[in-house]
């Protein structure tokens, strides 16, 4: 378990240099200048040149790089191209808190609220509870977060005036981003948790513990849901994944100050070093929620030994 | 391996405690000031360094916080500012500014001369590289050699602490006054600036205005309280909150909440929001100092070398139409290049008609007519305005004049790249706000022949000719009739297409009174004279 632990510990180095590489070269290769955003309507050549020396894009590329990498590793990632005096580790450090307390209410929820729907589908199968939650699960995953937010917004903010229509700051503030990062993650835990936990349902174990009198909601807690779990806490793990990268529509249309909508920002004003660390971090986070998932697994079932 | 039954359930509910335990975060929220106006930012603010402050965010927080030596005012003629004053020598070269004895910087030292040409050297400083310094400082005496050598500006002189002079080089005097005028033109405290360091304007401001910053939270919003020693009275609202939205349609949303008191409409809203019992009422309609042209690139477009075929395409384009049925009659048909709102306007000029027979015949002469490869439109994407200008555009020209248009659309970098290069696009769709009021801002700097913005490679002796001398001009009356002249040949040399004249339109809550609007920045002037009334 150990080993297998520093193993895939020991392989996020390469693959989060794979990545560096990756990002420092579509930085680069993409079309449209930076210099030339810069300047915008102050364009000349001098002054390009001027810029392009100071922000150093004038050296070799592979200089570049291995500057970036020595400099990342050190949790600097320079300064913003559009805000030279501010430096992109500040950056982060004030607004991936936000993104990150924003995703982890969502996946809370999500997970509260997706296996407690699964569960109840699948105990009450083919009743009408259960159709009206597969249909909830259909809707959920097909309609996009955007629509999920214009009517949250529409009927708790503007008709009813539950709630802000957007902003960061108050408790009040959570609800509406947190329900439309938790829609889809809901339906798929759901779907995920009503299988699993049916499958479990006609395992022989259960026959077992029905004919020695126990009662079914202990049989549902103890035999059910442990083995039931495995796939759940997968979706958990993905569901994560999800609403990290669906804060890029929902912090900027509830307009939340977090990682997303600065990178959101940073890609239209073609901020590179701004882009390239918020792909380097959002890489990272994915590739430590697919740890975590991983290892949960022998965490959870006994019957996985690495 | 033993787990626990309720480990699930911990880690969730762990998970949801861990959330919430951050509380409502490090970041206070925006509105938090009684009886404060609230309007947004479009966007973080790359600076607030008012001499580097280019976008409309630093451009909005500058004129609120600082001070010019003269302004303009609703209808765009220059008023007093920070000077109660001035004179100006017979030959039109020397300005002598009185300057008010109740100008205090927000650390409550009085402004002085002094610090009028110790801001305007730093504008001009070689070493600074502001953004505005060409613009404002560009015509006093002195400014080649601070170029050259650094140091202070030769013309500005310090009479006595509340006496300014300013001697101008006498081949740029024209429109001093409008240039003084710009936003951006403002004193700064120069006790701040030098012990803030690089980004000194992060957490203080060094202005005189109406408002000074409380804080700045990156990202969310900036806070300004209002300035109790403001030369003109204290501002009746407590201060300004500013959150920082990026999506036109949340500011919208916001305002029909009731969380922001003062928005921007974005265009694709107008006609809804005009219908709105509610909201119709509340919509301020006027004037905005912004064209949308076409630019007819001739060193990519091998046929547009011929004048009469660019003039061919501008009388092949119903502009009235365009405006009528594409802006909905919410923006003005162009028939000059310099929009209503700047002084000197040239209300009487007709342009180039829309004749379609007399496009022909010029195609016609000039052996174009049928012989027209296709052209590529690019738009300018920053706005939806200059897609829909375009597509109509498309349109006509085809059916005027059999040509293919086909429209490019890429995103901004690219097409700001391709714009000044002056090499890529064969055609552009795109727009041009003023930065303070006056013809310069547009002729010198889209069409002079010398101009880095000259994107259309305009070099006619003739027009560089007339903007020399309007520049020169020793009165206004004779500048202006000069710059009607260089205006109409650019027109009628069809250098730049004009489509439409724009608008702004805002909505303003009916608590707020007392707001000056403007054809300029962002179409409101400094919030001193509005109050709350609810």
């Amino acid at each position: 378990m150990l080993r297998y632990l520093a193993y895939r510990v020991a392989l996020i180095v390469p693959l989060l240099l794979g990545t560096a590489l990756l990002i420092f070269l579509a930085g680069h290769y993409a079309p449209g200048d930076p210099v030339q955003v810069l300047l915008a309507d102050h364009y000349t050549p001098q002054a390009a040149a001027h810029l392009r020396h100071e922000l150093g894009l004038d050296r070799p590329l592979a200089a570049q790089f291995a500057l970036y990498i020595a400099r990342a590793a050190r949790f600097d990632f320079g300064v913003s191209y559009i805000n030279p005096d501010r430096r992109v580790a500040d950056i982060v450090r004030q607004t991936l808190p936000v993104s990150l307390r924003l995703a982890a209410v969502a996946v809370a929820a999500a997970a509260l609220a997706g296996t407690a729907l699964g569960v109840c589908a699948a105990v009450l199968r083919r009743s009408s509870a259960d159709r009206l939650i597969q249909l909830g699960v259909i809707a959920g995953l097909s309609v996009p977060s955007f629509v999920v937010a214009a009517v949250l917004v529409l009927v708790f903010a503007l008709r009813w005036r539950l709630l802000p229509v957007a902003g960061w700051g108050h408790p009040a503030d959570y609800p509406l981003p947190a329900a439309v990062l938790a829609a889809a993650p809901i339906a798929y835990i759901t779907r995920i948790s009503r299988a699993s936990v049916q499958q479990a349902l006609s395992e022989d174990y259960v026959r077992t513990a029905r004919s020695k009198g126990l009662p079914g909601r202990s049989i549902l807690a103890r035999h059910v849901m442990r083995n039931a779990a495995l796939p759940i806490v997968t979706t958990i793990g993905m569901a994560f994944g999800y609403a990290i990268t669906g804060a890029f529509v929902v912090e900027v249309i509830f307009n939340i100050p977090g990682m997303a909508r600065v990178a959101v920002d940073a890609i239209l004003q073609r901020d590179y070093s701004v882009i390239q660390t918020a792909v380097l971090l959002y890489t990272t986070i994915f590739t430590l929620v697919n740890l975590a998932v991983d290892v949960s697994y022998a965490a959870l079932n006994p019957r996985i030994r690495y | 391996m033993f787990v626990h039954r309720g480990v699930p359930a911990l880690v969730v509910a762990a998970a949801l405690l861990v959330a919430l335990a951050g509380g409502p975060g490090p970041l206070p929220a925006a509105g938090q000031t009684a009886g404060a106006l609230r309007t947004p930012l479009g966007g973080e603010p790359p600076t607030i360094d008012p001499y580097f402050a280019t976008d409309f965010s630093s451009g909005d927080l500058t004129l609120l916080m600082y001070d010019t030596l003269v302004g303009f005012d609703g209808s765009g003629r220059l008023v007093p500012e920070a000077a109660k004053s001035w004179d100006v020598s017979p030959n039109g070269l020397v300005y002598t500014f009185h300057l008010r004895d109740n100008v205090y910087f927000h650390g409550g030292r009085k402004v002085t001369a002094a610090d009028w040409k110790w801001s305007f050297e730093r504008m001009g400083d070689p070493a600074v590289q502001t953004e505005v310094g060409d613009v404002v400082v560009g015509g006093i005496a002195g400014y080649d050699a601070q170029q050259k050598a650094g140091g202070g500006l030769a013309g500005i002189k310090i009479v006595d602490p509340l006496t300014l002079q300013i001697v101008l080089n006498p081949n740029s005097r024209g429109g001093f006054l409008n240039r003084l005028a710009y936003y951006a033109a403002v004193v700064l405290d120069r006790n701040v600036v030098e012990r803030g360091g690089k980004s000194w304007y992060a957490s203080h401001d060094a202005g005189s205005g109406p408002f000074s910053m409380r804080e700045w939270v990156h990202n969310d919003h900036v806070s300004l309280t209002s300035a109790p020693r403001y030369f003109l009275g204290a501002p009746k609202i407590a201060g300004v909150e500013m959150p920082v939205v990026t999506q036109a349609q949340t500011r919208l949303s916001e305002y029909q909440a009731g969380q922001l008191d003062l928005v921007q409409v974005p265009l694709a809203d107008f006609q809804r929001i005009k219908a709105d019992p509610v909201m119709g009422k509340e919509l301020l309609v006027f004037p905005r100092a912004q064209i949308i042209w076409l630019g007819p690139n001739p060193r990519v477009y091998e046929a547009f070398k011929d004048a009469r075929v660019r003039r061919a395409f501008a009388m092949a384009i119903d502009r009235a139409k365009i405006a009528r049925t594409v802006f909905f009659g919410f923006y003005q048909p162009a028939a000059s290049i310099v929009p209503p709102g700047i002084p000197g306007f040239y209300s009487s000029y007709k342009g180039l008609p829309y004749d379609p027979a007399q496009a022909k015949k010029l195609l016609d002469e000039a052996g174009m007519t049928g012989k027209l490869p296709p052209l590529t439109m690019a738009i300018n994407p920053i706005a939806q305005d200059y897609q829909m200008a375009a597509e109509a555009t498309a349109a006509m020209l085809k059916e005027n004049l059999g040509v293919d248009v086909q429209l490019q659309r890429q995103e901004f970098a690219s097409f700001q790249q391709g714009m000044n290069r002056r090499t890529v696009f064969p055609s552009f769709m795109t727009g041009w706000a003023a930065d303070y009021l006056d013809y310069s801002d547009y002729l010198d700097l889209l069409l002079y022949s010398k101009s880095p913005l000259d994107r259309v490679s305009y070099a006619n002796p003739e027009f560089d000719r007339l903007v020399d001398q309007a520049n020169a001009a020793p009165t206004d009356a004779a500048r202006t009739a000069l710059y009607h002249k260089a205006e109409a040949l650019a027109v009628e040399d069809a250098a730049m297409i004009p489509m439409v004249f724009t608008q702004f339109a805002l909505l303003k809550k009916p608590y707020v009174r007392g707001l000056q609007t403007t054809a300029a920045l962002s179409g409101f002037l400094k919030f001193n004279t509005v109050s709350i009334e609810k």
